[in-house]
């Protein structure tokens, strides 16, 4: 059995990857109330997956508060695949 | 959420919980629908009672008032209303870029139009007109299609109808006469953009 990627292994960057496989971005603020996270938990996550290649992090301003921008990586859609194949293999399905 | 380590099957229910999350019908609102709609009745019944008063065709330079209105305010609206929503999905990209080519098509149409204009050729503005209801409505009607709103459809579809009618008189010969034209192109405006921005205006607010 092919061993699941630890990186997205996660509950919260696993959920953050999911939406970010299904939209061409999202905000910070988006992120925190889809995932239900808290501000800091989210943002050491991001920074990972950022790390990792996986996501693309910018920063913008929404009038006088930063803004902060993800998107998926082609890194990070691939990586999400292998991801989701190796999760069929331990399911049977 | 928590950062901890998931069963198999926890991994899948997190992935398809936000797949749920993500998958629900962006239409958007209709502000930007709603300015254009409303800046060019007005303009266009200001140009009509202006033109009908004075016979003066000069007053057709306010046309150019609708692009740089309108050109200046959508770029505006559209980041604003980006930002409140927090994300973009493909479906935005494709209606931002679909209303680009209707942009870029009417600043090629209006060069035209004044290169025309310059060596005599005065007829060539009814273009303008052709353009606004045949680019808008097709430009309006695939939005509608991407988002799967009918009100843009239908909206969009009563624009074509009076822009396929304006085309067939151009080829026609048959003089635009602002008595007629003019309330057509209010009617098929507000049809096509006021009444389906207050539709998505009603529709957002509901789903908020």
């Amino acid at each position: 059995m092919k061993e699941l990627n630890p990186l997205l292994h996660s509950q919260l960057r696993l959920a953050v990857i999911s939406i970010l496989m299904n939209v061409e971005e999202a905000d910070f603020v988006y992120l925190k109330e889809k995932t239900e996270s808290t501000a800091g938990n989210l943002s050491v996550q991001l920074d990972k997956l950022s790390n990792a290649g996986y996501i693309s992090v910018g920063k913008g301003m929404s009038g006088k508060r930063p803004r902060t921008i993800c998107s998926i990586t082609p890194d990070g859609r691939k990586a999400f695949e292998e991801y989701v194949e190796a999760l069929k293999t331990y399911l049977n399905i | 959420m928590e950062e901890r380590k998931l069963t198999e099957r926890e991994s899948l229910e997190v992935i398809t919980s936000m797949i749920a999350r993500t998958k629900q019908r962006y239409i958007g609102d209709g502000r930007i629908l709603l300015m254009w709609g409303y800046l060019t009745v007005v303009l266009s019944a200001l140009i009509w009672v202006l033109i009908g008063f004075t016979h003066n065709p000069v007053w057709n330079w306010l046309w150019f008032l609708l692009w740089i209105i309108g050109g200046t305010l959508t770029p505006i609206m559209d980041k604003k209303m980006q930002r409140e929503k927090g994300v973009k999905n493909y479906s935005d990209t494709v209606t931002s870029r679909i209303w680009s080519t209707v942009g870029f098509s009417a600043i090629a149409a209006t060069a035209i139009c004044l290169v025309f204009l310059l060596v005599g050729g005065k007829d060539a503005w009814s273009m303008m007109f052709a353009i606004a209801l045949i680019v808008v409505p097709f430009a309006e009607i695939a939005s509608g299609i991407v988002v799967k709103e009918n009100s843009l459809i239908i909206g969009g579809a009563i624009g074509l109808g009076a822009g396929l009618f304006t085309l067939a008189c151009i080829a026609g010969h048959v003089v635009l006469y602002t008595s007629w034209f003019m309330p057509m192109f209010i009617i098929a405006f507000i049809a096509m953009m006021i009444v389906p921005g207050h539709i998505l205006n009603h529709k957002a607010r509901k789903e908020a």
